[in-house]
């Protein structure tokens, strides 16, 4: 390749507590191409975008914008620059029109009074080059999903990005909204532009990208390479990589012959789910795979109550059961929840790890007199943070100050100490190194042995292989199918990436 | 894993700087103007004034510890001071029965407000102002249309004992105690023991302070975070209703203007203390500290004849500098989290709030 890169990160490193994030990863965007930037979840895509636009600073490597090399000290010096975001989640003002959220940025004044009628003008501009029909007045709120995104990107061209990075854009939007992106990308492509654009779905990178890049566990295991010279199971395989090969995944047998500890019977739910049936025998790991917002997170919580169950019966032990809140959950059924979202709501990061622990054993603690007993509390909580071996300084320590694994486990401690019978454990090992993605996956296994129904939630197909009995596959609030594990990475992935687009297909 | 000892916990706090100013300048004002020291005419009315308004700090306390805000704190205890002084002046209860009418009204209208909250996600900030809205008008209502001359003023057995009696009043085989120490001081160390108690102790004052520090996390942690909301409510309008009450046995008699300097007075103790505003960490003893360095102030600038504007003016600027304090010390936990931040900036907080 003889053209300037557009953009180019060259051994990019980044650590955070107990993780390293980047770890000398490069990348060259080139004029006029789709780049796919592909890898697992906490492979260390969102952390790449994230150093790429000026919000995290790198430890090592630098940026080099068209030829430049660049320090961006925030996100404003990245758009500066010419490299436009949108970001997964989305970005704009609600009270805003459409055209007031194109041209925000910079908005265009005439004798120090933003000029409104320049404001619809230039925001139409922006529109129109993008090929979108929408209407610069119309209120943002009224827009869906996708027709937000096309807005943002068009924010992104008023400030004559060069470079947009594209973080998941598909993935939370239907397959005709997808298509109306793609007609957009092609164009930012055509006009010379370079766009990264970070996917699960292959197939559509198959489709639309010209070059890849993948990254795992902080590396660039494939550095901006042509796509067509690469075939999709060696992709599927760079992805995963066989370094958890030398993980000895225990012969289980799980249970047949038991009644199922936790069923679902062609269950609606208020989030959208439509006839969902499953079951989890005591000692059986269910798997529930399924893309980022295909539902998973949402049927967890049907089940412990955070949102309600329309039609269809939810069964624990063989009889019907109403759970309304997490604490009926455990009180009731003893069935725990470990939230996917830790640091929002699996731990309390400005509470003392004690605290943490504690808080589903204190009713049973505090019985008798009223008051929980501080001795008895420690000798708890002691007991998990041995067991799990949680690295900590003191157990009045805070519990934000340890690192992301070891807040994971102070999550599921918590569920432990309140000897729970099922588990549902949602993303256990986003973001967390490889050492302790390992313990978790012994402290899984052995969770299971031990008796527990475990509902494991994951979008980490590798993780799903080695962990689960079965796995269950949801595709847009459904069940698209389940298959019994054979602990072979090739097979199972074709079967369950065969489920997920059977529905879509179907479309 | 060896515990510092308590002593040296205590000196690490915002507690510990509080009692040197404390001392200090009570030091300060007696060598400026020995007659500071005056038992019955400026030390007792002095710790009075301490023991209402460390309740009302301990009012506001416990919104703050769930994150929320009580603006109403004046008018729920005029409003509960206003039930008690009704049994007392219409019904002739006796006062315990009387305080009790009160506590349980206040605790009524707490609840209510903490249920609308819980019910409807607004901001306790709004509900509560509206609410404080809503007693300022009816609470002076029903005054005219109950008594002559808006103010209850029948007082029951003991009424005085407990508002202005003080040690002297206590005799043990001809022994008195000195008259410089209210007896009102009693029951407040009591109710801040209790307080104290609930907040470390109990199941149900921890799951406040998870419930203050994410409710989201503590709603998913098994914690029945809306009946949480409402018995903080329910306790602060309790303890604002008994301040109002105690104001008004120190003063004589129940009139609507109980509880018109609550509501600042009400933030400034508890801040001070190291109380956080965004909810999770509660301190009794600082409340107590907060509530005593600004009465403290305002006592000895009274004696230099400082008037009440001043006063309010000072108020102001002590609010504002423990405001920031506030939130220097919450981004610094916050920075705590990630440790590439000087890691020994942040000490680990201590478990016990008392």
């Amino acid at each position: 390749m003889t053209t300037t890169p557009l953009l180019e990160a060259i051994g990019l490193s980044k650590s955070f507590p107990g993780v390293k994030a980047l770890d000398g990863v490069n990348l060259r965007l080139a004029p006029g191409s789709v780049h796919a930037l592909l890898g697992e979840n906490g492979a260390g895509k969102s952390t790449l975008i994230k150093a790429l636009t000026g919000v995290h600073r790198p430890d090592a490597g630098s940026i080099v914008v068209a030829g430049r090399e660049q320090r961006f000290a925030d996100p404003a010096a990245a758009r500066a620059a010419g490299i436009g975001v949108v970001h997964q989640e989305r970005n704009v003002i609600r009270s805003f029109t459409v055209g007031e959220n194109i041209v925000m940025e910079r908005m265009p004044r005439s004798a120090g009074r933003i000029d409104w009628s320049k404001v619809r003008g230039e925001a139409a501009a922006c529109l129109a080059l993008l090929d979108v029909d929408l209407d610069p007045a119309t209120p943002i709120t009224e827009l869906s999903s996708a027709q937000m995104q096309l807005v943002e990107i068009a924010r992104a061209l008023y400030t004559e990005t060069r470079v947009l990075l594209l973080d998941e854009p598909t993935a939370s939007i239907s397959g005709a909204e997808s298509d109306r992106l793609f007609r957009v990308v092609d164009r930012l492509r055509d006009d010379g532009r370079a766009v990264l654009f970070v996917s699960h779905k292959l197939e559509e990178v198959y489709a639309h990208c010209d070059t890849v890049t993948v990254l795992r566990d902080g590396e660039s295991v494939l550095e901006s390479q042509p796509l067509a010279e690469h075939a999709h199971d060696e992709i599927v395989d760079t992805m995963v990589g066989r370094s958890l090969g030398s993980l000895t995944v225990p012969t289980r047998s799980a249970p047949r012959d038991v009644a199922p500890a936790l069923e679902l019977d062609g269950v609606t739910t208020t989030a959208g789910h439509h006839d969902v049936s499953l079951a989890v025998r005591p000692g059986e790991i269910l798997g529930l795979y399924g893309l980022v917002g295909a539902g998973r997170t949402e049927l967890a919580h049907a089940i412990v109550g955070l949102e309600r169950i329309t039609a269809g019966e939810l069964r624990i032990d063989g009889s019907p059961a109403r759970i309304r809140s997490v604490r009926q959950a455990l009180q009731r059924h003893r069935l725990g929840y470990v939230t996917e979202n830790r640091k929002e709501e699996g731990v309390f990061l400005e509470q003392s790890i004690t605290r943490n622990i504690a808080v589903t054993v204190w009713s049973s603690l505090a019985r008798g007199t009223g008051l929980v007993s501080g001795r008895r509390e420690r000798e708890v909580v002691s007991r998990y943070v041995d067991d799990l071996d949680i690295r900590i300084s003191s157990l009045n320590q805070l519990a934000g100050r340890l690192s992301g694994g070891n807040q994971q486990k102070v999550s599921l401690a918590k569920w432990l100490a309140a000897s729970p019978r099922i588990l549902i454990i949602d993303e256990p090992t986003v973001g967390i190194d490889l050492r302790t993605k390992r313990a978790f996956y012994e402290l899984i296994w052995r969770l299971a042995d031990e008796g527990l129904a475990i509902l494991l939630i994951s979008s980490d197909l590798a993780e799903m292989i080695t962990l689960a009995d079965r796995v269950a596959v949801m595709d847009r609030f459904a069940i698209t199918g389940e298959v019994e594990n054979d602990h072979d990475y090739d097979s199972m992935s074709r079967e369950v990436i065969r489920l997920i687009h059977a529905d879509a297909d179907a479309l | 894993m060896n515990e510092p000892g308590l002593l040296r916990r205590f000196v690490a706090t915002p507690r510990f700087v509080l009692v040197v100013i404390i001392v200090l300048l009570v030091a300060v004002l007696v060598a400026v103007k020995p007659s500071f020291l005056n038992g019955t005419f400026v030390i007792a009315p002095l710790l009075t004034s301490i023991a209402v308004f460390t309740v009302v700090g301990l009012a506001q306390m416990m919104v703050l510890s769930i994150g929320h805000m009580n603006i109403a704190v004046g008018q729920m205890a005029a409003f509960g001071a206003m039930v008690s002084g009704i049994t007392f002046d219409l019904a002739g209860w006796p006062l315990v029965a009387g305080i009790a009418a009160g506590l349980v009204a206040g605790a009524a209208i707490g609840a209510l407000t903490g249920w609308i909250i819980a019910r409807t996600g607004v901001n306790s900030f709004i509900v509560t102002l509206a609410m404080s809205f809503a007693l300022l008008g009816l609470v002076p209502t029903i005054y005219s249309s109950l008594s002559a001359g808006s103010a209850f003023t029948t007082k029951p057995a003991g009424f005085d004992l407990l508002g202005r009696g003080s040690f002297a009043d206590v005799c043990l085989v001809g022994w008195c105690g000195p008259a410089a120490i209210p007896l009102i001081v009693v029951p407040v160390a009591l109710v801040m023991v209790l307080v104290a108690v609930l907040f470390t102790k109990t199941r149900v004052g921890r799951e406040l302070l998870l419930t203050g520090a994410s409710v989201k996390a503590a709603e998913l942690s098994g914690i029945p975070t809306g009946r949480r909301i409402v018995l903080a409510h329910a306790l602060s309008g309790a303890l604002a209703a008994l301040a109002g009450i105690l104001l008004a046995t120190s003063i004589g008699s129940f009139t609507p203007s109980i509880g018109d300097e609550f509501m600042l007075q009400s933030f400034v103790g508890p801040i001070l203390g190291g109380t956080l505003l965004a909810g999770g960490y509660v301190s009794v003893v600082g409340t107590f500290l907060g509530i005593t360095l600004t009465l403290v102030i305002r006592k000895g600038l009274e004696l230099f004849g400082v008037g009440i504007e001043t006063l309010n003016v000072l108020l102001g600027v002590i609010l504002l500098v423990a405001l920031s304090a506030d939130r220097v010390r919450e981004v610094r936990l916050r920075r705590g989290r990630t440790p590439d931040a000087s890691g020994a900036a942040t000490p680990e907080r201590e478990e016990v709030a008392a």
